[in-house]
């Protein structure tokens, strides 16, 4: 297993290498005058400013010296402050955030984060719970039934979900509402007196006793949640279905008939353990789900995070952003599916005990 | 044409065909039942009633209501459907086309040019797709916005060409080619199941015995190739195609909805629905501005996915004679 893992862990850096060259090639098909941003959050306004900073951030040089320079950064001539450089962190600096990239990131993720940790748990849950419920009855009514519900509703786009969502329990009934917090919440988790613990809503207020507080978040998050976890609930449901399905046709189950347990027994000791294990697998491509579906369900809901920010970042050109982000992301990808690899060492006997 | 009669005889997949014939009467009878006006410069352009910015309901002028500036929905909808064919179809044929490619020649050459070309796929799929084709369009119309896009223009017009069946001598529309960056976005990322697909599928034909006579008798590497291994390989490629025109044009919308796919004012179902952003607070009372549009995509992507649903079955060996996939 240890080959394996390191396996996995070796393919990382060359992965991550490429994503960085991709980002840059993308980067390097605009203008100088487009690419300051990655070194300064503004031009001064006189005569060949842009023409000195492009010389003295070497925006004209050959590609490769630039690639080399956006990763490690480069030292300002006359200050002696090194500026970019992605290894650094550095990732120029936003026109749409009014910030660097790096601190709009850092401002904005704790949203994000907290919409997808609420949203997984009922993403995974309901899907797998509906996928063993789909094979058990294979082929009868609630298989049937599960069937059609999750081809509509992959066809129904995640915004179009959302408006409706919006337009019954926001517009219509006044039950739920779009942002982050409310008016009122948000004075109060502004003001000195509420601690930041995690700059996660939901936990912070918990963590402050301020019931009322958590109930206005959770007022917020309802929608987008539902609209998140609806997105993937499906995809999850046919993986574990069929999975399920191959594992009830083995041999060993028969055996476990035969035997006389009780059916419960069979599906919940025998077949379950060994059906999960590929739902497992589809991890990474849950986590691209998430990833993909906080862009458009943040924009629809007006809620702070990292997706809706993107968005807006690419309605106004401002690529230097767009790239920002979009590199954060593929590496978060790249660095989940590593975990969800070695997970699967963990998990799979074959290859535990290889 | 045992596929064709299982697609026919299955009440899903024929539910889907019924739908895609009818959308395909909307789209071919668009100019009768949705008319553009006498003195139209681009029928795809929605006509517009003033330039009131309050959102109409259905009436009898417009059947399906009128958005913020007064764009008619009824008449979006009905030339929305040629959008969606045509960015499903173009899509599908230029993601397909690059897989072929890759995936063919990675397998067929082997040795470091299939390393290097599996670890490019590899490094695509790196990249949450949605977030790569809104970069990519983003960077492409900063690109194209500035008029002199050197070499990228080439892929622009050849798309221009396929799609609207553009002259290549001639510039391209600018209305054009806001649509034309979407699709290229999407392309750009979504021929990595087909690269792999079809490796595999030529790795396994590759060493079969006609391959081996086909070379013994002389033939030549692209001969062998193109006219023995990818007929052969190919058909599953094509299955999993006809199963992603759907999330295409769901991510095309996705993507026009974001405000950077179709133009505003463009008969583009996501760019419709984009409308609809700035009346959250009323949408009550403006539910007409999702639900037309909305409808229509559900209806669109629904088809090709009951259709999907039981290719899927056909394509998997495992379920090949057994009335038990779904």
């Amino acid at each position: 297993m240890l080959a394996y893992i390191i396996r996995r862990i070796l393919i990382l850096p060359v992965l991550a290498l490429g994503v960085t060259m991709l980002i840059f090639l993308l980067l390097s098909l605009l203008t100088p005058y487009e690419r300051v941003a990655l070194y300064v959050a503004d031009v001064p306004r006189r005569q060949g400013a842009i023409d000195e900073l492009i010389e003295k951030y070497g925006l004209d040089d050959p590609i490769p010296l630039q690639y080399w320079n956006w990763m490690v950064g480069r030292k300002d001539p006359d200050t002696g402050q090194v500026r970019g450089g992605v290894l650094r962190g550095d990732l120029g600096f936003s026109q749409t955030g009014r910030s660097s990239v790096a601190e709009v990131i850092g401002r904005r993720l704790p949203a994000t984060v907290e919409l997808a940790l609420w949203s997984a748990a009922p993403m995974i849950g309901i899907g797998i719970w509906l996928g063993v419920l789909s094979a058990i009855h294979h082929n009868k009514a609630p298989d049937q039934v599960l069937r059609v519900i999750s081809i509509v509703g992959w066809s129904i786009p995640t915004f179009v979900f959302g408006l409706l969502l919006l337009m019954i329990f926001y517009a219509r009934l006044g039950w739920l509402a779009p942002d982050r917090l409310s008016d009122w919440a948000l004075r109060i988790v502004q003001s000195g007196d509420f601690m930041r613990y995690t700059q996660i809503n939901t936990l912070d207020a918990l963590l402050n006793l301020r019931v009322d507080i958590f109930l206005d978040a959770i007022k917020h998050l309802a929608m987008p949640v539902t609209t998140l976890a609806y997105l993937n609930w499906a995809f999850m449901l046919r993986v574990t279905r069929s999975s399920m399905l191959d594992t009830l046709r083995q041999d060993y189950l028969t055996t476990a008939r035969a035997k006389g347990l009780a059916e419960r027994v069979v599906i919940r000791r025998h077949a379950m353990p060994n059906a999960l294990i590929p739902v497992v697998t589809v991890g990474g491509l849950t986590l691209v789900g998430l990833l993909n579906g906080v862009v458009i369900t943040e924009t629809v809901f007006n809620y702070p995070g990292m997706g809706s920010f993107l968005a807006q970042a690419a309605m106004s050109l401002d690529v230097v952003s767009v790239l920002g982000v979009t590199l954060f992301s593929s590496i978060i990808l790249v660095l989940g599916n590593l975990v969800v690899d070695v997970l699967y060492g963990f998990i799979d006997p074959r290859i535990r005990l290889q | 044409m045992k596929i064709i009669k299982r697609l026919l005889t299955n009440p899903t997949s024929l539910a889907g065909i019924l739908l895609l014939v009818a959308f395909t009467v909307v789209a071919v009878a668009a100019p009768w039942i949705a008319p553009p006006p006498e003195n139209a410069r681009d029928s795809y352009m929605i006509p517009r009633d003033g330039f009131g910015s309050e959102p109409a309901a259905p009436n009898d002028e417009h059947p399906f209501g009128t958005t913020e500036g007064q764009y008619d929905i009824y008449y979006g909808v009905i030339w929305g459907t040629r959008t969606a064919f045509r960015v499903g179809v173009v899509i599908t044929i230029f993601t397909t086309l690059i897989g072929l490619l890759i995936g063919s020649f990675s397998a067929f050459y082997g040795g470091w040019l299939d390393e290097v070309l599996m670890r490019i796929t590899e490094i695509f799929q790196a990249f949450p797709f949605l977030l790569s084709a809104i970069t990519l369009s983003s960077v492409l119309q900063t690109i194209y916005g500035r008029g002199e896009a050197g070499s990228l223009m080439f892929l622009a017009k050849l798309l221009a060409l396929v799609a609207f069946g553009h002259n290549p001598a001639k510039p391209v529309d600018p209305i054009q080619l806001q649509i034309l960056t979407g699709m290229l976005a999407i392309t750009a990322f979504g021929w990595m199941t087909y690269a792999r697909v079809i490796r595999g599928n030529i790795l396994a034909v590759r060493e079969l015995e006609y391959a081996m006579a086909a070379r013994a008798i002389g033939a030549g590497n692209l001969r062998i190739l193109f006219r023995h291994l990818l007929p052969n390989a190919i058909f599953p490629v094509l299955v999993i195609a006809s199963m992603n025109i759907g999330a295409y044009v769901l991510n095309f919308a996705a993507l026009s909805f974001l405000g950077l796919g179709a133009q505003r004012g463009y008969a583009d179902w996501g760019q419709m629905i984009n409308f609809a952003r700035n009346w959250i607070p009323s949408l009550a009372d403006h539910w007409y501005i999702v639900v037309f549009p909305g409808l229509a995509i559900v209806l669109f992507v629904l088809a090709w996915n009951l259709v999907g649903d039981v290719l899927r079955d056909v394509l998997d060996p495992r379920m090949r004679g057994r009335e038990e996939g779904w």
